[in-house]
């Protein structure tokens, strides 16, 4: 595409504001204007002829969780870019992936086996006869770091199969993320052991969870209530029962 | 909304622009609903537009500050937003394109002839409307489905059931007239 012509400048403008100009064409124009600021003239002289068209459109109501994503996604402060993985597709492939190893997980524990994990807390909770839900939080590089299980009574059992190192000025946190709307946080949590959870109402935090994920904040957790670090690992809820 | 609209929009994005939450959710109130209807037109899944308005917004979110009066009004440089990403992502596949179309442009020019109290409201768009009008019915016809419903040049020609190249003619010289007749109406260019 030789865009030194100004006649062909002013009309593949055109098209791409009009919306003639599409798939590959419209990626290479869009890469042209990235870089030319005159052709950035050329296509906002045509934005204002044609655009205010679009004022005459009749107004469809959105659904509201359309402004609840928006909300969940402009913060006070910035977030940095790795807060974006909580809403990007990206982030529910990798997710997805660990599906698969929860449902064996949660199969095997509902059928007396017991996961290979290194030396097990002591239990501080009665052990329920099989738990109701688990989840495999990986890594984006796919390694199984924790397992997070329903441990009955209001708390979650996490068995961390790979520990990091006690950490001196970070802390981990426990999210659970909602089909829509923005993660729930479940505390700050321990990455070098086993542990309990035991967040206030549990219950009415887990309700529509699809996935867990911990992330890397300061000391004492996340100072806004939304992950403010990068995610560590994480991984879909398998439920035993629909 | 009235003629104080872009005025109004204009404050509410200098408020967003510093971080002002409130201000940009009644943004979001004021004109969330007719971005929804542009991208939708363009796309015509419902999921699909949901995603771009969200998109969109958190982009205009960020990119508030850059808004100018030179750029149009809010309304034009937040369509322009929603357009972009819509025509970027829009899948094709034989959708049909409801026929109201025609009625849609054909009421556009109706208003120009004899405007109504309709008209007074859409400032912005009065210059580009009665040019609309001033096209012959098959230029307007193709740049209307063009723009609205984002087809291109060979949906257009399945559509209208016309050569392709017959096809660009009318688009080709209907943007011409309309940029001629924009430029004698003296419309601001930006």
């Amino acid at each position: 595409m030789k865009l030194s012509h100004p006649a062909l400048r002013s009309a593949l403008a055109s098209a791409w504001v009009l919306g003639t100009l599409r798939g590959p064409a419209r990626r290479r124009f869009a890469a042209h204007l990235a870089a030319d600021a005159d052709l950035r003239r050329v296509v906002a002289r045509w934005e204002s002829f044609l655009t205010p068209l679009a004022e005459s459109v009749p107004p469809v109501e959105p659904p509201a969780r359309v402004w609840r994503a928006i909300e969940a996604r402009i913060a006070p402060r910035p977030l940095p870019a790795s807060a974006s993985l909580w809403t990007s597709l990206a982030f529910w492939r990798w997710t997805g992936a660990g599906l698969a190893t929860a449902c064996v997980v949660l199969v095997s524990v509902m059928l007396g086996l017991r996961p290979t994990a290194p030396a097990p807390a002591p239990p501080v909770v009665a052990k329920p006869a099989a738990p109701a839900f688990v989840a495999v939080l990986s890594t984006p590089e796919q390694v199984a770091r924790v397992i997070v299980e329903d441990g009955g009574a209001g708390a979650l059992r996490l068995r961390v199969m790979q520990p990091w190192p006690a950490a001196t000025e970070n802390d981990l946190e426990l999210w659970v993320l909602p089909k829509e709307g923005a993660p729930r946080s479940l505390g700050v949590v321990a990455g070098d052991r086993d542990g309990v959870v035991r967040p206030a109402n549990l219950a009415g935090l887990l309700d529509g969870g699809v996935a867990f994920a911990l992330s890397k904040e300061p000391r004492g957790g996340s100072p806004t209530g939304a992950p403010t670090g990068p995610v560590v690992c994480s991984g879909p809820i398998a439920r035993a029962r629909a | 909304m009235t003629d104080d609209a872009p005025d109004r929009l204009a404050r509410l994005l200098a408020l967003a622009a510093r971080g002002d939450r409130d201000a940009f959710a009644a943004l979001y109130r004021e004109t969330g609903p007719k971005l929804f209807g542009v991208s939708l037109r363009i796309v015509r899944e419902r999921h699909l537009a949901e995603e771009i308005l969200q998109e969109s917004f958190v982009a205009i979110w960020r990119r508030a500050g850059d808004y100018e009066p030179a750029r149009g009004t809010p309304l034009t440089w937040m369509a322009a937003i929603v357009r972009n990403r819509s025509l970027d992502l829009a899948r094709r596949g034989g959708r049909e394109v409801p026929d109201e179309e025609g009625l849609h442009t054909a009421g556009l020019a109706d208003e120009t002839a004899s405007p109504g109290a309709d008209l007074e409201r859409r400032t912005a768009a009065h210059g580009i409307a009665e040019c609309l009008g001033e096209l012959e019915a098959d230029q307007r016809q193709s740049i209307a489905l063009a723009f609205f419903h984002g087809l291109t040049h060979t949906e257009l020609a399945a559509h209208l059931r016309r050569p392709l190249g017959t096809v660009k003619t009318h688009i080709r010289r209907g943007l011409a007239r309309l940029r001629d007749c924009l430029a004698r109406g003296g419309v601001t260019e930006a």
